[in-house]
């Protein structure tokens, strides 16, 4: 099967995911104690108000009419309009979205460029202190809670060294005239880095550990494999048989749990972006949840699930990159 | 889902490590780290027993006689005070409060070890019940297969699709802000960690030889599932377990830093941690203990339960 009928097969195999995720975030929150048009409207409403308000949202149908009928405006992109803001509920999380994604990509940039080389290292120079400091890092890093890496980087370098901004984010794509400070594009970038550093170090310890650790048992694996006792009778250098032999054998592994670390980096974007006052997705999804915003709660939990779904295909695509051997045939 | 891993628990040929429990903590125990790591463990265990007690039937009257109450400051307390032997704006410390006071003057050190209670409490209760559920899901989804594994599966994977710490506070706004909401929300949210892990066991064990003899035997399914499937499917659980411990730990402090935990005065570290937001340029160690604590604790089990791996998956003891 070529890869684009995998491709549709699998994104047709997510649509009853996405919809256990809508109805099972559907039942939890109207299960939530007090109605959002109270919450809304605050305690001095009248009941003719609150009546009102609830039919404008369509509150007083049955649940299930409300449940259909929410799946059929997402289906057609509408994911309707948040109570707490007042806006459509796809333009509250297309504004958020850029912060986030940025905020990822950085982490996830920061980690593997720290946890592929480090665990590569830790496997060839196995039982030295490389791998001992691979072994000391990974450790601590799945140990450590991300928001109080945040918390201690603030204080040695905005408190202590006056080095960095420990709030906010700025994104480098922003106009020179809406940052504070900035007359060029140059400052900008600059401004945009500056709020960047903290953020992705505090979000990313978590992968770059989970990642190192990995990284460092593959190689170890693939590197006892008979190929390349093989390679080595034959007279390849060592170097050579890491770098074309062996890395990207060893990478499978490391896809999968670079997938899976998608949605637990979505949950520590929350506290990540709570600790720098970030606003991104992660608060956006908290402030709905307390300010009993039906649909922005909605279309968060759905958006996040999408992102998670598409997460996972396009690990299962580049595992058939990496492993010719798997083929997208068959049911498993 | 192409999930060529090759974690634990494929090879059951090289299974000679499975000789008992005993066996088991002995080899744990030539590590030295992860030695330490069992007594870190054994001593958070004890000071988070002793929390429990003195706070849940004793009314701190421990603590009240013998130490400070971590709930209010004395009279003569001072806030934000630094750890003994360091002098900030607010004075210097002293030995009364070793690793200083809170904004209200209250010990940190007491707060930080009635605090415990909560973490060890809720990662504790969540662990086993996630694991005993997740056990039960998981090989009735694996014995059976057919659509109950389907449809067990497909649910497992809506679950992991949201992130935990969202899913967890979600469920905290529906039924309450509490402890035990708490526990009962992170035990459910992990139940398809452990439901995979059990249910890819299963499948292996399901083929095994003495589980046909069984079956000839005429031995019913539920009997088969509880003495023959379950306890030889467990190794790779009790490592999930006790990683799962720590992780369980990080989850209810990031849940009480957003404040879905236990409910001021009751301390928490994640709390802790919470309200030292706005005093860090003051006094930063307020920030800097609960998260110290955390990351031992956490460390220790993650420790431990990688010597379990190492014990019961000897593949990777290489």
């Amino acid at each position: 099967m070529s890869r684009i009928r995998y491709t549709i097969r699998r994104l047709a195999q997510t649509v009853p995911v996405l919809v256990g995720i809508t109805s099972i975030t559907f039942f939890l929150i109207h299960a939530m104690p007090g109605s959002p048009v109270e919450v809304m409207l605050g305690p001095t409403a009248s009941e003719e108000l609150i009546a009102e308000a609830r039919a404008q949202y369509g509150f007083d149908q049955p649940l299930y009419v409300q449940y259909l009928s929410y799946l059929w405006s997402a289906v057609q992109g509408d994911l309707g309009t948040s109570l707490h803001y007042g806006v459509p509920v796809t333009t509250k999380i297309l504004e958020r979205l850029p912060v986030t994604l940025l905020l990822l990509a950085s982490s996830f940039t920061f980690a593997l460029g720290i946890a592929v080389p480090l665990g590569v290292l830790a496997a060839k120079r196995r039982k030295k202190p490389a791998d001992h400091v691979s072994r000391v890092v990974s450790l601590i890093g799945v140990s450590t809670p991300n928001f109080w890496i945040g918390l201690v980087l603030i204080i040695v370098f905005t408190y202590r060294l006056d080095l960095l901004p420990a709030t906010g984010l700025v994104l480098p794509w922003r106009p020179p005239s809406e940052v504070s400070g900035a007359s060029t594009t140059l400052d900008v970038l600059v401004a945009s880095a500056r709020t960047l550093i903290m953020p992705t170090i505090a979000l990313g310890t978590l992968q770059m550990a989970a990642v190192t650790r990995i990284e460092r048992s593959s190689m170890l694996e693939v590197l006892n494999q008979d190929y390349i006792g093989l390679a080595r009778a034959f007279g390849v250098k060592e170097g050579t048989i890491l770098r074309k032999h062996a890395f990207k054998n060893a990478q499978l592994p490391v896809v999968t749990i670079v997938g899976l670390q998608l949605t637990s980096s979505l949950g520590g974007a929350v506290l990540t972006e709570t600790v720098f006052n970030i606003n991104g997705m992660g608060r956006l999804i908290i402030q709905a949840i307390r300010a009993q915003d039906f649909p922005l709660i909605m279309g968060t939990t759905l958006f996040f699930g999408f992102m998670f779904v598409i997460g996972t295909l396009i690990t299962d695509l580049i595992y058939g990159y990496l492993d010719p051997r798997v083929t997208y045939e068959g049911a498993n | 889902m192409a999930t060529g891993s090759s974690t634990a628990g494929d090879s059951e040929e090289e299974f000679e490590a499975r000789v008992g429990l005993r066996y088991t903590v002995e080899r744990i125990l030539d590590d030295t780290s992860a030695r330490i790591s069992l007594y870190v463990v054994v001593l958070i265990t004890a000071v988070a027993t002793f929390a429990f007690v003195d706070s849940t039937l004793l009314d701190y009257y421990v603590a009240n006689t013998y130490w400070h109450n971590p709930l209010s400051a004395s009279a003569s307390a001072r806030p934000l005070l630094p750890p003994v032997g360091l002098t900030n704006e607010f004075g210097t410390g002293t030995w009364v409060y070793p690793l200083g006071t809170d904004t209200r003057g209250r010990g940190i050190l007491v707060r930080l070890v009635y605090g415990s209670r909560v973490a060890m409490q809720v990662a504790l209760v969540s662990t086993v019940l996630g694991m005993v559920l997740g056990s039960v899901v998981g090989a009735v989804a694996g014995y059976y297969g057919g659509w109950t594994d389907d449809v067990l599966m497909r649910l497992a994977e809506v679950v992991y699709s949201i992130p935990f710490l969202v899913l967890v506070i979600a469920f905290m706004t529906v039924f309450g802000r509490d402890l035990t909401i708490a526990m009962i929300g992170v035990g459910l949210i992990t139940v398809p960690i452990f439901a995979r892990l059990i249910r890819s066991e299963v499948l292996s064990v399901r083929e095994e030889t003495y589980v046909e003899a069984a079956r000839a035997a005429g031995v019913r399914d539920r009997d088969i599932l509880l003495r023959h499937v379950i306890p030889n499917s467990f190794a790779p659980v009790v490592v999930q377990a006790t990683l799962q411990m720590g992780t369980n730990i990080l989850i209810v402090a990031g849940l009480s830093f957003l404040g879905f935990g236990a409910q001021p005065p009751t301390p928490s570290w994640g709390q802790m941690l919470s309200q030292s937001r706005n005093y860090m340029l003051p006094n930063p160690w307020f920030s800097i203990w609960p998260g110290l604590a955390i990351l031992v604790t956490v460390m220790a089990f993650n420790v431990i339960g990688d010597g379990f791996r190492d014990t019961l998956d000897p593949r990777l003891n290489d």
